[in-house]
């Protein structure tokens, strides 16, 4: 069973359509790149998958079953999120941060959610002396990490991220991009990754979905993005990047 | 007067720790129940935007309501006292509270919100672990602010009734004892501080996460600190507000009190206690006195009307103008009809006339006297444009105060000022002002400064000085008639003159004062 589906999703936002017939799946354990220009669709169709926003028609199956069908809250805490910026809590320390998921799951169990803090600050690599720092005292690089470790805390076998990495500098973006990489193949979380950099999404996706003004033009692997554009925009898209590669 | 001021409190300090403990208990109470209920509806509005608009207007308006006039207001709801101050506090304190929740809310970075809600929270979750959280900087700021506020405007309820340590300072400007009054006010200021201290403490604590210092003392042992904090500051209210609702249940019950009021004078006061040791020596009844309530007439009789009071002194010509709100001028030929009046309107018996007539007069400044060569109202009403006269408030609008000499001898003074009443003789005396109201039995009608004007056309109408008790009262406690008559004819004009001088220009308490012409006549 593929982890997500979109079924003929429409998406408005007043007369402005974000998502116009979208229907595409996701296989469970892959890695998808989206990629597209400011205002194509991207981040609704993140935001679809964890019912932050609903679709107008067509339905989104997550694991088999429609978001409008399921309890939002209970769907979301298995899900991972990351936003761009990252985002973490301000008024709460990275250990903290990183326990927000879990510590709304078990409630009771501290024991648990302090095992998953462990675990996730081992898994990405962060000095255990920055457990009790606040966000404001992190660098970009390491914000970023405590995301992806607060995103990922609950073991949720999804997980989307919005231009986790597009406000850190070139070389700890590099090392983000392994690092992400890494932990995909170590636990198999299916992935959903918007980015603008072309390159990321050459770089990272298993697959690669490129968005137009509301549509997918084209949904397939990266060797096929580069060697078959499917429309003008992708053409263009990918032009500095393929005579790199031609070098 | 600071040397004063330290006899005075080490002199008279249980008074005064009772008084700060009272200023304690209400303006704690108040900003408690407005923290609670500002926070409650803060949050309401940053969820229904809509109603931010009027809400935010509304509190807005009442804060801009004068205090008094907001005290006031609250009379026929609430009585006299601390109910009344803690509602008009607990009104006042809102805007703060309300505004810095709806703000710091409503700043908060959305993306912070949508990734908590993205993570699975649910809208509770959001709110006590994500947005209150963030927005208790701006919150704790607006604590702060409330709560300054709340104390320095809580001396101010004493002006109707409420205790608290604006008894002492009210005490001591309408008995001209300038040591109490700063004592008071150096108590409120001391309070207000110490209380600012303790909140900047949490508030720092509350912006932890914005200015984080390198430090390590941390997280864990920040936040179990924090909960002893909130702990300690909790049970502080608590037993502020149970010691508090003890203290008025513990006053309120039982038929075996006698609540008197008096008007802020003092030689109302000096009254009160004469009554109070009586009634205390002859019968078993105890006496509460709340001394000095604002508004005078007006107030009182509001609280009489609740039953909040049981007797006030009063006098016959006020009566008529202000409570029966009659046109024609007062003389003692009229009495059975006031007496009627009051019998069959509000319940209420006229008994023991004391003997003295506190009627008003005009006193000028003797340099002014004798440059214009004043003698009469007369002579003063041709000079009046040049002059400045000072009266206390309630004089410009009472048909037997200015309009009255405005009309009887076309008295147009250039400027007229405000002034409380025990502030006059010092504006008189200092050149404020060139002429002031003034009392035939006040204190200072001797002081050689000063040149009492003779009513020639005999304006002013007569204030006899009667006690005025509710008859349900009087059926309850009939021994109560006899005590009170035993000061019927006893004061006179001059002995109340006197005992004023005593009080305002000696600094004895008016309960010695009180006490000694007691066992002068013999009557204790």
């Amino acid at each position: 069973m593929p982890a997500i589906e979109f079924d003929h999703v429409v998406k408005r936002f007043g007369d402005a359509v974000a998502l116009n017939d979208v229907s595409l799946s996701v296989d469970s354990g892959s890695f998808v790149t989206i990629i597209g220009s400011s205002g194509c669709g991207k981040t609704t169709l993140l935001k679809l998958a964890n019912a932050l926003v609903m679709p107008d028609e067509g339905q989104v199956l997550v694991h088999g079953s429609a978001t409008t069908e399921a309890d939002p809250i209970e769907l979301r805490r298995t899900i991972g999120y990351v936003i761009q910026g990252s985002v973490l809590f301000p008024h709460l320390t990275v250990e903290q941060n990183i326990a927000y998921v879990p510590s709304l799951l078990n409630r009771r169990d501290q024991r648990r959610t302090e095992s998953a803090v462990d675990k996730w600050i081992g898994l990405l690599g962060l000095p255990s002396n920055l457990r009790d720092r606040y966000p404001a005292e992190l660098s970009g690089g390491q914000a970023q990490r405590v995301g992806i470790a607060r995103a990922l805390a609950a073991s949720p076998d999804i997980l989307l991220a919005d231009e986790p990495f597009s406000a850190v500098d070139a070389i700890t973006r590099a090392s983000l991009q392994d690092e992400i990489k890494r932990i995909h193949n170590q636990t198999g979380v299916t992935t959903l990754f918007v980015t603008h950099d072309i390159d990321e999404a050459l770089d990272l996706g298993e697959k690669v979905m490129v968005m137009e003004a509301g549509r997918v033009v084209q949904y397939a692997s990266p060797h096929d993005v580069l060697a078959n554009p499917a429309s003008g925009f992708v053409e263009r898209l990918v032009a500095r990047k393929r005579s790199v590669y031609a070098r | 007067m600071i040397e004063s001021m330290f006899s005075l409190l080490i002199e008279k300090r249980d008074w005064f720790i009772d008084l700060l403990l009272q200023h304690i208990a209400i303006s704690l109470v108040s900003i408690a129940l407005a923290a609670i209920i500002g926070l409650a509806l803060g949050i309401a509005i940053a969820q229904w935007r809509r109603g931010a608009k009027p809400v935010l207007a509304l509190v807005n308006f009442i804060y801009t309501i004068p205090s008094i006039a907001l005290f006031g207001f609250l009379i026929p709801l609430t009585g006299i006292g601390d109910l009344n101050a803690v509602t008009a506090l607990t009104i006042y304190a809102l805007l703060p509270m309300v505004r810095n929740t709806y703000t710091g809310l409503t700043a908060i970075d959305p993306a912070i919100i949508e990734a908590a809600r993205g993570m699975g929270s649910t809208d509770r979750q959001t709110l006590y672990r994500i947005e209150l959280p963030l927005a208790a900087p701006v919150i704790m700021s607006g604590i702060r602010n409330m709560a300054t506020m709340t104390i320095a405007l809580a001396g101010i309820a004493s002006f109707i009734g409420a205790g608290g340590l604006g008894v002492a300072i009210y005490r001591g400007i309408t008995t001209n004892n300038l040591a109490m009054t700063l004592a008071g006010s150096v108590l409120i200021a001391a309070l207000a501080i110490v209380v600012d201290l303790l909140l900047g403490l949490a508030e720092k604590r509350a912006r932890r996460h914005l200015e984080p210092s390198p430090s390590t003392v941390r997280a864990k042992k920040l936040r179990r600190g924090g909960r002893a904090v909130a702990a300690v500051a909790a049970s502080v209210v608590l037993i502020a507000g149970g010691t508090f609702a003890y203290a008025k249940f513990a006053e309120d019950n039982g038929g075996g009190t006698i609540d008197i009021a008096t008007k802020p004078m003092t030689e109302q006061y000096i009254l009160s206690e004469m009554l109070k040791t009586l009634i205390e020596h002859d019968t078993d009844l105890s006496v509460q006195i709340t001394q000095g309530i604002g508004g005078g007439t007006y107030n009182i009789h509001t609280g009489m009307e609740r039953g909040d009071f049981d007797l006030y002194p009063e006098y016959t010509g006020t009566a008529w103008t202000t409570v029966l709100k009659r046109e024609e001028f007062y003389d003692e030929s009229m009495f059975d009809e006031l007496r009627q009046a009051y019998e069959d309107r509000f319940g209420f018996e006229w008994i023991c006339e004391y003997g003295f007539n506190n009627t008003f007069g005009i006193a000028v400044r003797k340099d002014v006297a004798e440059r214009y060569g004043l003698h009469t109202y007369s002579d003063l009403a041709a000079v009046a444009p040049e002059l400045t006269f000072g009266a206390q408030p309630d004089f410009y609008d009472r048909e037997d105060g200015y309009p009255g000499l405005q009309a009887t001898y076309g008295m147009d003074f250039g400027t007229t000022a405000d002034m409380d009443i025990s502030l006059k003789f010092q504006a008189l005396f200092d050149g404020q002002v060139d002429a002031i109201t003034m009392s035939t039995t006040d204190g200072q009608v001797t002081d050689e400064r000063l040149v009492v004007l003779e009513d020639d056309r005999h304006f002013y109408p007569s204030y006899r000085c009667y006690d005025i008790v509710r008859r349900d009262t009087l059926e309850a406690h009939p021994e109560l008639q006899d005590v009170l008559l035993k000061l019927d004819g006893a004061i006179s004009d001059a002995d109340m003159a006197r005992m004023n001088g005593a009080v305002e220009m000696e600094g004895r308490e008016p309960k010695d004062v009180a006490d000694a012409f007691l066992s002068e006549r013999g009557l204790v």
